[in-house]
C-alpha cells in the first residue's frame, strides 16, 4: 500500500531525515529500526515492512503528525507469513 | 539427517497474535526444533512475552531461543525469560543444550551477541569508559558463546544469535552500520568448536546466506529476510536416521 502526506512544503533536509529514522526506532508508540528513509526530490519516501497492517498505520500516523509540513511518500509492506515450501539441504 | 526450523525478528505483540500460528501449527511434520533468533518481542515487556508464549507455545517441537535488543528495551528481561520458560521455550544466553532425536544429539549454543564491527573495521576496547564498556560487552558474549559451543557433547553442533557474526549477511544494509549489526569475535567464537551452522536475525536488510572465515555456514533467518513464517535447514546427512 502507497500512501502520500503532506505538501506544499520544500524538500526535508538530512537533519529531519535523521529526526523521523530516530523517531522511528524511539517512539515506544512504532519501535521499528528496519525501515528505511529515503529523501527524494520531492519529499521522503518510507520504506520496509513490518509485522501488521497496524504497525504501518501507525509509522505514517506518528510521521505526520510530528512533520506536518513534510511529504511523506509510505511504500511500507507487511511480511508474509506463510509456512515455507522449499527446505534447505545442508550436506 | 536433523531438521532445523528457524526464524528471528518476529516482534510480537497482541497485533501480530495468530499471524505465525497456522504455519506453526506444520511443525511437528517437517522440523525436529524451532529455534528463534532474538527479537521476539516488540520492546521486551512482559505482556508481550506472554503473546510470543501463545504462539510459539505449545507447537509439538522442542523451541529454543536467544533473546535480542528488542527484547532488552523495558529492562524486564528476568520476567521475559520466565514468561518464556513456563511456556517450555529454552532461553540460551552463553549457554547450551543438547537436544536428542532419532538421527543424533543435536547442540544447540546460543548467546545475544552485540555489536562492535567486522575485521579491520572494528571498535577497540581503548578510549573513553564508554568505548571501553562496549566492546567489552562484545568479547565477553563471544566468549560465553565460545564456551558453550566447545563445552557440548553432540553429533551436530549449531550456534544461535541475534547479533551477526559475519558481514556477508548483511549485504543490503548501509555499510556505515554494519558496527551495530554484528562483530567478527562472534565468527571467531563458532569457528573455535566444530559448528554445523550459525543462525542469527537482527539485520532486516540483509541477505540470506554467509559463511565465518573457518568456512561455517551462517544463515540470516530475520522474518523480513527469509519472507515466511520460518525456514527449514536438513543437516547431518552422515546420521543415521
Amino acid at each position: 500500500m502507497t500512501e502520500h502526506h503532506g505538501g506544499g512544503a520544500g524538500p526535508p533536509d538530512e537533519y529531519v531525515e535523521a529526526e523521523i529514522h530516530r523517531l522511528l526506532a524511539e517512539d515506544p508508540a512504532v519501535a521499528e529500526q528496519g525501515i528505511t528513509v529515503v529523501r527524494r526530490e520531492r519529499g521522503l519516501v518510507l520504506y520496509g515492512e513490518v509485522e501488521s497492517p497496524h504497525r504501518r498505520e501507525e509509522i505514517l500516523r506518528r510521521v505526520a503528525e510530528r512533520f506536518p509540513d513534510v511529504p511523506i511518500t509510505s511504500d511500507i509492506g507487511v511480511i508474509r507469513a506463510q509456512a515455507p515450501t522449499q527446505v534447505e539441504e545442508l550436506p | 539427517m536433523i531438521r532445523i526450523a528457524a526464524v528471528g525478528d518476529v516482534h510480537l505483540d497482541q497485533d501480530v497474535l495468530g499471524r505465525f500460528r497456522p504455519a506453526l501449527e506444520e511443525l511437528p511434520d517437517c522440523a525436529d526444533v524451532l529455534l528463534l533468533a532474538g527479537d521476539l518481542t516488540r520492546h521486551g515487556t512482559e505482556s508481550e512475552a506472554r503473546c510470543v508464549a501463545q504462539e510459539f507455545g505449545d507447537l509439538g517441537v522442542p523451541v529454543v531461543t536467544v533473546l535480542g535488543n528488542h527484547d532488552h528495551q523495558c529492562d524486564q528481561v528476568p520476567r521475559v525469560v520466565k514468561v518464556l520458560e513456563d511456556a517450555g521455550i529454552t532461553v540460551l544466553e552463553g549457554t547450551g543444550i543438547v537436544l536428542e532425536f532419532p538421527a543424533g544429539r543435536l547442540g544447540v549454543a546460543g548467546v545475544k551477541g552485540f555489536g562492535g564491527g567486522f575485521a579491520g573495521r572494528c571498535a577497540s576496547d581503548f578510549g573513553e569508559p564508554e568505548m571501553k564498556a562496549f566492546v567489552r560487552t562484545t568479547n565477553e558474549s563471544a566468549d560465553a558463546l565460545g564456551e558453550a559451543l566447545r563445552g557440548l557433547d553432540c553429533d551436530l553442533l549449531v550456534a544461535l544469535t541475534h547479533y551477526s557474526p559475519v558481514p556477508d549477511t548483511l549485504a543490503g544494509e548501509p555499510l556505515e552500520i554494519y558496527p551495530f549489526l554484528g562483530s567478527y569475535q562472534l565468527g571467531q567464537a563458532i569457528d573455535s568448536a566444530p559448528t554445523a551452522l550459525a543462525l542469527h536475525g537482527h539485520a532486516h536488510a540483509g541477505t540470506e546466506r554467509g559463511t565465518t572465515p573457518g568456512g561455517v555456514r551462517v544463515r540470516n533467518v530475520a522474518h523480513p529476510v527469509i519472507k515466511q513464517a520460518y525456514s527449514i535447514f536438513h543437516l547431518g546427512d552422515h546420521l543415521v536416521g
